[in-house]
């Protein structure tokens, strides 16, 4: 029997003879377990942060290991728990290797603005503002890097039924590769975002492994750019009508107050309080509107996008899928957000526990894998890491 | 692809691991569900389903992986193997604990999280009072230590600036007259630095001190001073701030906070910027403090001198008094020196003593930015040579 069909993205391409005759594989669901309590996380992240201001921060590499050995450690897949079994002082040498090229780096500037410079001047051109500049044009590329970087220390450290997972490919490939892709997306009025979005997602799944069962990636930008077109312009719609609501509200409270424009231009020149009131009135009406204008057309994209890239992959015979809905993506992206930054970060782990009960809920895995066809890997990752993401990406805990 | 079972959520209430013990050899994937047999020489592993020996692990190799506190089921594992043996059962483990004191970590209780969270909350608590306490009192203690000249060139580079684009005021029989009165003042607190004053044209009606005893004035605040004794106040009251110490204790302060709020948040970049708000608000707070010491001493200085003291009280309740109209111009004052009531009370004089400057001096000051300014209706002719120039170009 012949079957030409693009709807199983495993299947080669094209039209393949159905082997029928096979055994059906097995594809019996199960999802992550997550068994962690609040209470407990509380207790380390609680410890952790006193610890912070005792040693003025450097205290992190510790604390954030022992809140991974937690989160992992309670976390569990077809019965097996992960393990973390990462140090701080790995994380220490990562930063304090960043540190000491960050100073070379500096070396280099300033031995270039001492020897050409320093005899003929460009005005506005001082050592540490080139440094900073420098800083500026190398932060985007290298944060790029450090979040590869430290994705593969992570699942270095990370073991599951006593097996290392790993992340193979260059840190330095992917940062190249997602600034060309991020700045050519800029320039495209952001056009490009499936593009983007697969094509780092690629080399992140594709290259991730447990032991020597690989993950494989069959996405493709073309599968979603149907959608994609559909959001861009809902997205400029929202826009276009948030911005009128708030042209018409302005438009409205200034022709109450019947101001002539002296006295319209003296408001601004000269603030006063009332002019202040009014002004966070409007900032957070308008922030309001954004929100629920905006995000929920953001999140509903984010949601679909999220689907699809899980659905595309798979480790061996195993298949993934995900039923996240844009309301639970609107909890893991608005809200969390919001808790962490409305309790002045106190609310992280309960953030960090929402996003792993999201993860135990909404992440079905079809299959298990056959244990013994995998094999210990030879290597055992960096011997250090996460400097550059401890240096230039703050998203990352 | 597999089909989705999507509005079917079999949420079992309690969602738990299977209480197994399973053994892992650290070369494949393979999990096995094992029964494990204890003694005080090794450690029997076997499979549950046909009772094969598939590990016997010497009792003195044995290490348990992680603790209590952090791991749900610390594993065991013989010294630097990949191997592992997981019991999930609490009570199972605590036998072989028993049997193997080298497993002893194994059996330790978690420990309770209401515990650990009124703990290491009370600590947090503690270390942050004091981390605050040691700002504070190190703020006092070093401020006077830190070189004049280090402060000098801070405070020049500030009000540099502040006041970038505005015009300078430089009537010079006006400024020799409020540096005179502001010297004689540091004098009278025993300061051992020279004070420089400069006046900016315009507004909003407020002066401040910079580090390196430089205060700055704006002229508005001369114009709209009822008399001498006003602009003689407010000078006392910033030179109360100058002898102090204070911008270099509030520049303390404010690196300590900042330290501590990086040091509590540090990984969040849009908590950092939220949080630059909250250090503002507490030196804002800080500065309170300052503003009390500050009058105090002001007056206090003042009277040493035997000079009106009436000034700052009497400026308070004008600015106080002023109409809504005059919101705009207030707001630069009343963001750092908040006129209440209580300050008032605090800062009452009668108003006894010599005037604060000569006859001549006050019109020296009233005119510093080349101005007739007992009259502001009156503009200048153009026979009058400009006296104000706009800041030399940095
Ligand atoms: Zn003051």
């Amino acid at each position: 029997m012949l079957h030409c069909s693009n709807e199983r993205p495993w299947a080669p391409r094209g039209c393949v003879t159905d082997v029928s005759a096979a055994p059906a594989p097995d594809l019996t669901p199960s999802r992550p377990v997550y068994d962690g309590s609040l209470g407990e996380l509380y207790g380390i992240y609680l410890r952790h942060l006193a610890l912070m201001v005792l040693t003025l921060g450097w205290s992190r590499f510790w604390g954030r290991t022992r809140l991974r050995r937690y989160l992992w450690s309670h976390l569990s897949i077809l019965g097996d728990r992960f393990e973390y079994r990462g140090r701080g002082r790995e994380l220490l040498f990562g930063f304090l290797f960043v540190l000491v090229l960050l100073a070379l780096w500096f070396g280099l500037i300033w031995a270039l603005w001492y020897f050409r410079l320093r005899e003929h001047p460009v005005p506005g051109l001082s050592v540490t503002n080139m440094f900073s500049v420098s800083l500026a044009l190398l932060g985007l590329p290298l944060a790029f890097v450090g979040q590869y970087a430290g994705l593969r220390y992570k699942l270095t450290r990370t073991r599951w039924r006593g097996i290392r997972a790993g992340l193979d490919g260059s840190a330095w490939g992917y940062g190249m590769r997602a600034t060309f892709l991020t700045f050519i997306n800029a320039m495209t009025g952001q056009l490009m975002l499936p593009l983007v979005s697969v094509g780092l997602a690629r080399p992140r799944i594709a290259n991730a492994r447990v032991g020597t069962l690989h993950f494989d990636f069959a996405g493709r930008a073309g599968d979603i750019y149907g959608r994609y077109i559909g959001y861009y312009f809902l997205n400029i719609l929202m826009w276009v009508v948030a911005i009128a609501v708030v042209a018409v509200a302005i438009g409205g409270t200034f022709s109450d107050l019947d101001t002539k424009s002296e006295e319209f231009t003296k408001l601004f020149s000269e603030p006063s309080l009332r002019t202040l009131v009014l002004a966070a009135a409007i900032g957070f009406a308008a922030y309001l509107l954004f929100g629920l204008l905006i995000l929920p057309v953001r999140c509903w994209w984010q949601a679909y996008l999220f689907r699809y890239l899980v659905s595309r992959t798979r480790a061996g015979n195993v298949l993934f899928a995900s039923a996240i809905s844009t309301w639970q993506m609107w909890g893991f992206l608005v809200l969390n957000y919001l808790i962490v930054v409305l309790t002045l970060g106190l609310g992280w782990p309960l953030v960090m526990h929402r996003t792993l009960r999201l993860v135990a809920q909404e992440l079905w895995i079809y299959g298990a894998p056959n244990g013994a066809s995998i094999q210990q890997p030879a290597d055992h990752g960096p011997g250090y890491g996460e400097g550059l993401l401890d240096m230039f990406d703050v998203t990352g805990f | 692809m597999a089909v989705l079972p999507t509005n079917a959520n079999p949420a079992p209430s309690p969602i738990q691991v299977p209480m197994r013990t399973r053994y892992y050899d650290g070369v494949t994937a393979e999990a096995l569900d094992v029964r494990v047999r204890a003694s005080t020489i090794d450690l029997t592993i076997s499979r549950a389903d046909n009772s094969t020996v598939v590990a016997r692990w010497p009792v003195t190799d044995l290490i348990v992986l992680g603790d209590t506190e952090h791991e749900a089921v610390p594993a065991v594992a013989p010294r630097g193997s990949d191997a592992r043996l997981v019991i999930e059962d609490p009570e199972q483990r605590r036998q072989l604990a028993q049997t193997v004191p080298a497993l002893e970590r194994l059996a330790r209780p978690r420990p309770s999280a209401g515990g650990r969270i009124a703990l290491f909350g009370s600590a947090l608590v503690i270390v942050i009072g004091l981390f605050w306490g040691g700002v504070e009192y190190g703020s006092e203690a070093v401020a006077p230590l830190v070189p004049h000249v280090l402060q000098a060139k801070l405070g020049e580079a500030v009000r540099d600036e502040l006041v970038d684009g505005k015009e300078m005021c430089l009537g010079n029989a006006g400024l020799v007259a409020i540096n005179r009165l502001a010297n004689d003042l540091g004098k009278a607190a025993g300061h051992p630095h020279k004070i420089t004053v400069n006046v900016v044209k315009g507004g909003p009606v407020n002066a401040f001190t910079l580090p390196g005893d430089i205060l700055v004035f704006y002229s508005d605040l001369i114009t709209q001073a009822k008399d001498s004794s006003q602009v003689a106040g407010v000078l006392a009251h910033e030179i109360g701030h100058a002898v102090h110490y204070h911008p270099i204790k509030g520049l303390t302060r404010q690196f300590g906070v900042d330290v501590l709020l990086h040091s509590l948040t540090g990984g969040f970049s849009d908590i950092g910027t939220l949080t630059s708000g909250g250090g503002l608000l507490l030196a804002l707070r800080n500065g309170r403090a300052f503003e009390r010491e500050a009058d105090a001493t002001g007056v206090e200085l003042l009277e040493k001198l035997g000079v009106r003291a009436d000034g700052v009280a009497s400026f308070f309740e004008q600015l106080m008094g002023k109409e809504t109209s005059d919101a705009a111009k207030m707001l630069g004052m009343w963001s750092s020196h908040p006129p209440t009531a209580e300050r008032i009370l605090a800062t009452k004089r009668p108003s006894t003593g010599r005037p604060a400057f000569t006859e001549a001096e006050w019109a020296a000051l009233r005119s510093v930015c080349g101005e007739t300014l007992r009259d502001p209706s009156s503009t200048r002719t153009p026979k009058d040579p400009p006296t104000t120039v706009r800041p030399r170009p940095r």
